[in-house]
């Protein structure tokens, strides 16, 4: 079953266009959205939570559409904003008990359960919790709702690797069931390389790739060569940078010829999405 | 819908608001004094406070992620703005009756605190709403321009009657002369004002829904 399925989103605004986004996460799967910034990542998790009106395209969530069905689907949507805040001077305590109020499967047990296992003091108030903590917060409250699938806006950024690391592993845990699926975007390449097993990569509001992520990393080879091979290739190359040394490119794994002699590496996460940027710049 | 009252109650509206009341109220007790200030306070100060504290907190978000419709929010904000215009003017009228009471012979050069008057200060309450929350939702989070626009209008409206209540001798007699006395005349003044004030702030609350339809967060 399909957790989330993202069909032909269409959204124009006077400088930046969502273009015929496209993309499925299965149920109990972790899919990293990556994209540099502007890309089109937070506008396309705003598509997804219907507080946009689309041009055109359909979002289904758990096999139904969230235009037709919002108030339903969103008891089942956890969510997590690692830069925005909400009513910082209110004490986790009292927030909590205004949020509990709006979902009908809200279960204190399993909240008290996530505090302690997330070392939260709920009587901190929402100013004094560190990057880290919000977003665990953000997922107790969400875990104690019984969300289903949990889409979260950046939740890495400005952490520190101890808690990046931290919180992936929670991430990992909370699908293991199966019944769980997480949406998460970032732009911190390293964290989808340990935990995502789906990668949607979205450049200039058009999804790139979507796919597994193994399969996403060996449809691209980074290649290295002297100059002169660079105008062997130059044509199949999504975009190369020159240095002293020869060229460094990407190039898809269909377009690679390993007769050519050029030497081609798995490419990381990074590099392939530096290269899409960098392919956008010169067509500019 | 009860929850986001609630949710407002709690977290949106600061205690402080609710002493406010109390506090501005007590400016009734200046006798002969202008009291169309009084309910104004709350224009001027309350409303201007919650809606950047709303904005500052991203309460706009905050509720867009719950399991609400805009309806409701609409439905839910414009009630609790209610609740608060009604405590304004309940308290200030219990202390316009202790005035009353405790300065029999006050010579009022502008309106004085009688039923008649409350029924003006509903209908100044009644264009505020329209004009503020109409305008407000047009982006949900925008207060400063519809706050400014709806407070001039209402004071204009304020300042209008009151120069026609100063200028004219039927309107004079009517609030402050034998028709203060009235107790007939004046009910029928405020509940006419309380029927606008009602009209007015539901269809403020269906014009606000429409436009807070077309928003996006």
């Amino acid at each position: 079953m399909l957790a989330l399925d993202i069909r032909h989103l269409n959204k124009k605004y006077p400088t930046f266009e969502l273009r015929d986004v496209s993309f499925q996460l299965e149920k109990g799967y972790i899919m990293g959205f990556i994209g540099a910034n502007g890309a089109g990542k937070t506008t396309t998790i705003k598509s997804i939570l219907n507080m946009l009106h689309l041009d055109s395209g359909e979002v289904h969530i758990l096999g139904k559409n969230i235009a037709e069905h919002e108030i339903e689907l969103k008891q089942e949507i956890g969510y997590a904003f690692g830069d925005i805040d909400f009513y910082t001077r209110s004490k986790m305590k009292k927030l909590t008990d205004v949020i509990k109020k709006f979902y009908t499967n809200w279960d204190d047990e399993i909240y008290y359960n996530y505090l302690r296992r997330f070392k939260l003091d709920e009587n901190k108030k929402i100013v004094e919790l560190s990057t880290g903590m919000k977003v665990k917060y953000s997922l107790a409250l969400a875990l104690s709702h019984g969300a289903k699938l949990l889409i979260l806006d950046e939740p890495t950024s400005g952490l520190d690797p101890v808690a990046r690391d931290d919180l992936l592993d929670i991430f990992q845990d909370l699908v293991v069931d199966g019944e769980i699926s997480i949406l998460f975007s970032t732009h911190i390449t390293s964290d989808l390389e340990k935990c995502a097993d789906f990668i949607t990569f979205i450049e200039n509001g058009q999804i790139i790739h979507s796919s597994e992520k193994d399969d996403f990393i060996a449809s691209y080879r980074l290649l290295n060569g002297s100059e002169s091979q660079l105008n062997q290739v130059k044509e199949q190359l999504i975009s190369y940078k020159v240095n002293s040394f020869g060229f460094t490119g990407l190039v898809r794994s269909q377009d690679y010829d390993p007769s050519s002699g050029i030497s081609a590496t798995m490419p990381s996460l990074e590099e392939i999405m530096i290269y899409f940027a960098k392919k956008e710049d010169m067509y500019v | 819908m009860y929850n986001l009252v609630m949710k407002d109650l709690k977290l949106g509206v600061h205690p402080m608001f609710f002493v406010f009341p109390f506090l501005i109220g007590a400016l009734m007790l200046i006798p002969g004094w202008i009291y169309f200030i009084v309910p104004l306070y709350f224009c001027w100060i309350t409303i201007p406070n919650m809606f950047s504290n709303y904005r500052s907190q991203n309460d706009l978000l905050f509720t867009t992620m719950m399991p609400v419709t805009k309806k409701d929010m609409v439905r839910a904000r414009v009630t609790v703005i209610v609740m608060l215009e009604l405590l304004h003017i309940v308290i200030a009228m219990i202390y316009g009756v202790i005035m009353l009471w405790l300065f029999p012979n006050v010579n009022y050069y502008f309106f004085a605190p009688h039923m008649g008057f409350w029924g003006l200060c509903f209908v100044m309450l009644a264009i505020y709403n329209i004009i503020f929350f109409t305008m407000y939702y047009k982006t949900a989070y925008k207060h400063g321009q519809a706050a400014i626009t709806s407070i001039t209008v209402a004071m204009l409206f304020a300042g209008v009657i009151q120069w026609i209540g100063i200028q004219n001798s039927f309107v004079s007699n009517l609030f402050n002369g034998s028709g203060a006395h009235n107790v007939g005349l004046q009910t029928s003044i405020l509940i006419a004002g309380i029927v606008i004030f009602i009209a007015f702030t539901l269809a403020a609350c269906q014009m606000a829904y429409k436009r807070f339809l077309k928003v996006e967060i």
